[in-house]
């Protein structure tokens, strides 16, 4: 007999066990806000019959922890987040340029370059939010503005979960973590800031800004590097102007006889470009999954 | 010995897999507003009466599902009691998905009753 809906979220909790992490923070949210509705409901209606009846009765409609479960778990086998639908594999050359057939390669070169910005945002309102809470700790209103900014960073952490799993083809939360309601807000600051995911989502925060500058100074580097390469011919070509800066204003000329090696070189370096890009999108989604999906 | 109850249960299951998602999108469509969870699954439970098809607990897969495929939305906010509410609404896809799966329906449920009959 479920005592509580605590216990019930709890249990689903157990039955999901072995589930993809994501599936399993979307199933307790989606269970919480319903049978809290439920509840509330059920008491309006019938205040005569007791708390615990009116729990069992809402279950019974809602399904058992392992009912639930194996709906869920039905469901989530059946739709696999887009972009990680393999293309197929042929030969090691094939796979190589396939890149650019490939939607995780493009959608991690796109989250090379917002990660630059997230990284930036994130920094600056981890350290901000941090340093502020910490600083007005000492006054009794700095503790309402840590609940604030340890809220916010849930609220980052969501959306940072959206963002991975539309561009790196990995499986985050769809739903926000579910918390205990009618806490008090001094207990559910002590909640916050006791809960690891927490502090692994600020510290998320920090290593998004070293690795997003990382990841744009390559893609900028990478990106200019190939197109001058390309550029060269048509330069020296179209407008007769040396490609090479001498001395002052002298330029000199690459050799016609090396224009193929030069557009071959700029061809294989942004396809390999292309390659790291898609290993280091697989990288980076198992790091957020890592640091922003409780277990 | 067959196992009478396991076997209809299951029977019943294979037989929402696919007809959750038509009524859930149907009744969306039907509804002008936004509707969360428990709101959907109260509106079912006035339709089945006495009957009960599915657990309400397997509905919110599906709306998932049917969220993630575009053929609806959803948005948080949050409610005067307890936790903050899910709102689904169907998109002009799922609307024009929604035209297409009755036909399919149609068609199912004439072959089915011809069948038993």
């Amino acid at each position: 007999m479920i005592k509580s809906i605590e216990e019930y979220l709890e249990q689903l909790k157990t039955e999901l066990h072995g589930s993809d992490a994501a599936t399993i923070q979307d199933a307790l949210s989606d269970a919480e806000e319903h049978l809290r509705a439920a509840l509330a409901n059920l008491r309006d209606a019938q205040p005569e019959i007791s708390e615990q009846e009116a729990l069992g009765q809402v279950i019974e409609h809602y399904g058992s922890p392992s009912e639930t479960a194996s709906a869920y778990a039905e469901v989530e086998r059946r739709t696999v987040p887009q972009l990680t639908r393999e293309t197929p594999k042929n030969t090691s050359l094939g796979n190589f340029f396939g890149v650019y057939t490939d939607a995780r390669a493009w959608g991690a070169l796109l989250y090379m370059l917002i990660a630059f910005v997230t990284g930036v945002l994130y920094f600056i309102w981890a350290v901000t939010g941090l340093s502020i809470s910490l600083s007005f700790s000492i006054f009794i209103f700095g503790l309402p503005l840590a609940l604030l900014f340890l809220l916010s960073v849930r609220g980052l952490a969501l959306l940072e979960g959206r963002l991975v799993e539309a561009l790196l083809g990995v499986r985050m939360p769809r739903r926000p973590l579910f918390t205990q309601q009618n806490l008090k807000w001094f207990d559910r600051l002590k909640e916050l800031a006791m809960d690891k995911h927490t502090w692994f989502s600020i510290l998320y925060m920090f290593i998004q800004f070293v690795l997003g500058t990382i990841y744009f100074v390559l893609f900028v580097t990478v990106l200019s590097f190939s197109l001058s390469l390309f550029a060269i011919p048509f330069i020296q070509e179209v407008f007769d102007q040396g490609a090479i800066l001498v001395s002052g204003d002298t330029y000199s000329y690459v050799p016609t006889f090396f224009y193929p090696l030069l557009i071959l070189g700029g061809v294989l370096l942004w396809t390999t470009f292309m390659n790291i890009a898609r290993g280091a999108g697989k990288l980076h989604g198992r790091l957020a999954k890592f640091m922003l999906v409780t277990d | 010995m067959v196992d009478l109850p396991t076997l209809t249960k299951k029977f019943q299951k294979e037989l929402n897999a696919g007809i959750a998602s038509l009524v859930l999108l149907s009744v969306l469509n039907k509804n002008a507003n936004p509707m969360y969870g428990y709101q959907i699954a109260k509106l079912l439970e006035d339709y089945s009466g006495d009957a009960s098809f599915m657990k309400q607990g397997g509905l919110y897969p599906v709306l998932h599902s049917l969220e993630n495929s575009g053929l609806l939305e959803s948005k948080v906010e949050p409610s005067v009691s307890g936790p903050p509410r899910r709102y689904y609404e169907i998109t002009s896809e799922g609307r024009e998905t929604l035209v297409i799966w009755q036909g399919v329906w149609k068609q199912m449920k004439s072959f089915v009753d011809r069948a038993i009959k």
